[in-house]
Parts: C-alpha cells; sequence; structure tokens
C-alpha cells in the first residue's frame, strides 16, 4: 500500500470521524432520555427519576463538549485536507452546514447553559423547556448532517460549472435526496439505541456490584424497554436503507455482498474472506438463492455484480463487507438482548437474573462499534468518489504533500489519545460511580413523603 | 466538592417571579451562546 497525501488525509478524516462519531450518536439518544426523565420527574415527582436526571446530564455534558471539540477539528480538515472538494461543494454543502450550527449547534448550545446552571434560578417548567430544546437540537444537528451526506451519496438538484464547481438549483432537492429519509431513520434509532445499551449496560453494572439501587434498577427497565422496541424496528428501517443504496449505489450493494458476478438470483454470502485481486470469496458461507429475496427483489431480476464496474472504482471489498457484517451481527444481539430483557422482566426476574445482566454490560459498546461499523460501510463503500459519480476522491484533496499530512495525522493521533482518553475515563469513573440517590423529600407530619402514591391519600378526619 | 450542575428547587422552596425567572433562562441561555461563539472564534483565530 502506497501512503500518498490522498490516503493520509483519507485515514486522517477516517480517524477523526470515527472519534467523532461516538459522541453525537450517543447525546442524541441521551438528550430524548433526559428529556424523557425530567418529564417523569414532573408528572410523578418520584426522586428516582430526579436523581437518575442529575447523574446522566453530567455524562451528558462531557460527551456534547467532547463531541463539539472534535467536530470542529473536521470542518478546519476539510479546508487543510479537502480544498478542492471544498472549492467545489461549498456552494452547495456550506449552507446544510451552517444550517446546522445556526439552527441546532446554537439550539443545543444555549439551552445546555440553562439545563446545567439555571434548574432553580428558572424554574422547573422553564428547564423542562431548556431540555426539550437541547434533545430537539440534537435530532435537528442530525437532520442536517444527514442531509449533507445524503447528498454526497446520490447527489441531486444541482448542476456543475464551467470551473468545474456546484451550484444548487433546487434547495429541497438537495435537502431531501432520495436516500436522506431512510438514512435518517436509521441514524436516528442507531443513536438511540446506543444510548439506551450504553445506560443499560452502566446500570447492570451498578446492580452487579448491589442489587439495592432504585436509581440503576429503574434506569435498566427503561434501557430495555427502548432497545426491545427500538432494535426490531432498526432492521427495518436498514432494510429500507439498503434498498436505497441497491437503487442508487449498485457497486456499494456488490460490494456489501461481495457479488462479483452480474446476475439474476444472487446468493445470500454470509461470511468468507472477499479477494479484490482474485474477485471471488475465500472459504465462504453462502446459501444459494436468497440473494435477491433479502434485497427485497424478485429472484429473476439481474443484479449489477463487481464485475458491472470498472476495476478501478471499486471500494475496498473486504472493508466493506466484514464492517457491513460486524453492523448486522451486532443488530441481532440487540434484538436478542431485549427480547431477552423484556422475557425477564415479564417473568419479574430480571434482578435476579446475573446472566443477563453481565450480558447488558458486554453490550454496552456494541452500539458505537455498530454505528461505526455502519459509516465505514457508507463512506468506504462509497469510494472512490467524495460526491459519488461527481467528484473523485483523487480530485477532492489539497495540494499537500504526504509529509505535511502524515505530521499532523500524528498530532493528531497522540492529541486526541491524551484528551479524549482522559474524558472517556473520566466518563467511565462516573458511571462506576453511578448516580446518588440525593436527599429524599422529608415525609410530612403523617410520616408520608411528598410525592408518593400515598401522599395523594387525603388524611383521615381525627376523631 | 461544589456542587456545578444545579439541582431542581425544593418543594417548599420560595418560587422568584416568572419575569425573574424569564430573565435568567434568556441570560443563562445568551451566556452560554456567548461563550461558544467566544471558543469557536478563539479556536479559528489560533489556526487561521
Amino acid at each position: 500500500m502506497n501512503f500518498d497525501a490522498d490516503l493520509l488525509a483519507r485515514l486522517q478524516f477516517a480517524f477523526t470521524i470515527a472519534f467523532h462519531i461516538i459522541f453525537p450518536s450517543f447525546t442524541i439518544g441521551l438528550a430524548s432520555f433526559l428529556a424523557v426523565l425530567e418529564g417523569l420527574w414532573l408528572t410523578t415527582r418520584r426522586p428516582v427519576f430526579r436523581n437518575l436526571y442529575l447523574f446522566w446530564v453530567k455524562v451528558f455534558a462531557l460527551s456534547f463538549g467532547m463531541g463539539v471539540v472534535s467536530g470542529v477539528v473536521m470542518s478546519y480538515e476539510i479546508g487543510t485536507n479537502w480544498a478542492e472538494f471544498a472549492k467545489a461543494s461549498a456552494p452547495v454543502i456550506g449552507p446544510l452546514l451552517a444550517f446546522e450550527v445556526l439552527t441546532a449547534f446554537f439550539l443545543e448550545a444555549s439551552f445546555l447553559g440553562v439545563m446545567l446552571f439555571g434548574w432553580r434560578r428558572v424554574g422547573p417548567g422553564l428547564h423542562f423547556l431548556a431540555t426539550l430544546l437541547v434533545a430537539v437540537g440534537t435530532l435537528v444537528s442530525a437532520f442536517w448532517i444527514i442531509s449533507a451526506n445524503s447528498w454526497m451519496q446520490h447527489p441531486t438538484g444541482f448542476v456543475e460549472l464551467a470551473d468545474g464547481s456546484l451550484r444548487a438549483t433546487d434547495w429541497m432537492a438537495v435537502i431531501f435526496s432520495p436516500t436522506f429519509a431512510s438514512r435518517f431513520v436509521h441514524m436516528s434509532l442507531a443513536a438511540y439505541l446506543t444510548t439506551a445499551l450504553a445506560v443499560g449496560a452502566a446500570s447492570a453494572w451498578a446492580l452487579l456490584k448491589d442489587d439495592d439501587q432504585p436509581e440503576s434498577r429503574m434506569a435498566l427497565r427503561m434501557a430495555i424497554g427502548m432497545f426491545a422496541i427500538v432494535a426490531p424496528l432498526q432492521l427495518l428501517a436498514g432494510h429500507e436503507s439498503g434498498k436505497m443504496v441497491l437503487e442508487h449505489q449498485p457497486l456499494k450493494t456488490a460490494a456489501i455482498e461481495a457479488y462479483w458476478r452480474t446476475g439474476p438470483d444472487q446468493p445470500q454470502s454470509l461470511v468468507g474472506l472477499p479477494d479484490r485481486d482474485a474477485g471471488k470469496t475465500h472459504l465462504e458461507v453462502a446459501v444459494p438463492g436468497v440473494g435477491n429475496l433479502i434485497q427485497g427483489v424478485p429472484k429473476d431480476r439481474v443484479l449489477q455484480g463487481l464485475d458491472a464496474f470498472p476495476r478501478a472504482d471499486w471500494p475496498v471489498v473486504g472493508l466493506v463487507y466484514w464492517s457491513f457484517r460486524l453492523m448486522v451481527g451486532l443488530g441481532l444481539a440487540m434484538i436478542a438482548l431485549g427480547g431477552w430483557g423484556a422475557w425477564l422482566m415479564a417473568r419479574k426476574r430480571l434482578d435476579q437474573s446475573v446472566w443477563f445482566l453481565r450480558a447488558a454490560v458486554a453490550m454496552g459498546p456494541a452500539g458505537f462499534v455498530a454505528v461505526i461499523a455502519g459509516w465505514i460501510v457508507a463512506e468506504v463503500g462509497r469510494q472512490p468518489w467524495t460526491i459519488y459519480g461527481v467528484l473523485r476522491t483523487a480530485d477532492s484533496a489539497s495540494p499537500v504533500g504526504a509529509g505535511q499530512v502524515s505530521a499532523s495525522l500524528l498530532a493528531f493521533m497522540v492529541i486526541y489519545a491524551i484528551v479524549f482518553s482522559a474524558g472517556a475515563v473520566y466518563i467511565l469513573r462516573l458511571i462506576d460511580k453511578g448516580p446518588e440517590p440525593g436527599p429524599e423529600p422529608l415525609p410530612s407530619g403523617d410520616g408520608r413523603a411528598p410525592g408518593t402514591a400515598l401522599a395523594a391519600v387525603p388524611p383521615e378526619p381525627e376523631a | 466538592m461544589p456542587v456545578i450542575i444545579e439541582p431542581p428547587p425544593e418543594e417548599d422552596a420560595p418560587r422568584p417571579s416568572l419575569r425573574r425567572r424569564i430573565g435568567w433562562f434568556i441570560g443563562l441561555a445568551v451566556a452560554s451562546m456567548a461563550a461558544t461563539v467566544l471558543v469557536a472564534y478563539t479556536l479559528k483565530a489560533l489556526l487561521v
């Protein structure tokens, strides 16, 4: 492999974006989780929801901060390493990213201050409004970023000028490109799943140490409820997204499934070792005759294989193939975990099942891994294009030398290792400590704590 | 260790007036946004 400036710039972006995506995929779900917790606290006044809120808001603030820092790096990286891409696509991509900053990032950044420092000052109602605005902000942020990326996957609503730069002719077509809706749903559900698995793992960890923790018991049940419902939905959303890929990027589908030859009635490859040079999959385990069925097309429909495209345009087939299987495998494991947890909850045996708690802890990082694997499928599968069919990756890079890019890559690796390791260790320590029970409300004169069901019962008249 | 993240008010705590609460709501939001803008422009100044 020749480590030229282009490849090093790609590795640098892959490294920084893989770090970055960990944080938004966590904070999108966590912001909604906090809104649900606060809403439940406001309606029930049960201290367990307040204590969970006060615990998870710390994790949210740290993750949000690290997400911002790692995200800022990428926007500068586009300028330093991908100047030709920026020059060509800025009139289209630039406004989408600007909208993200103006409508989403500032919404999150502004009201995070109220969330953290203003509960007593603004009162419960306005504080809940701030939490809701931050939760909406995280989703609006995902909307614009997925919109920009979906346009790069399948560009529509633009013209290419004589100087090679792109201009939008139809903003609605740019924002809502054909693959956008399915990808936005897929990514949002992935974020919710990631958060549910992380919250579930943290709660299971706490319960393994001490099972008398009402906060962790409640959070575990909420997490199981979330991933038991969302994981199967994600399978359907992923399938819809896959159908869009087949329609608009058949080369990516061919790489995902290792379809080497064009033809009808494709096999479904389960595992194997794709060999790009030999044009075959070694040690393959495949189910013949079900590939078309899984793609949701008739058996006799001809599906393009890699042989339908110039070999120079093939992505790294093995990486795309295995990243996809890793993502799907983890998704199936999430469905199994959700089903198991729901079954235990229904039988009221959740707290006694040490094996389930251990499995929940082990699955804690699964959401993050699946999200990164999914993005590898999307981004490596789009190669050799940055804007599919319009601008090649080789024509997108800045005219900088390999030495400059490798120096900045090395610097990023060192700085990220220090900064984000410290952040991750701090978050893990916080999680290890678990939610604090907090001050229980003082019982009223008759010994009934306010906010409880008993407190709602009118006192008996004295004789 | 000081409590950085503000907990909710006590049930029986006196409630500030609506004007005061809205004032804090807007003030904190503007201060947070200003802090974000300051960090962003500082980074830009360092890099450009």
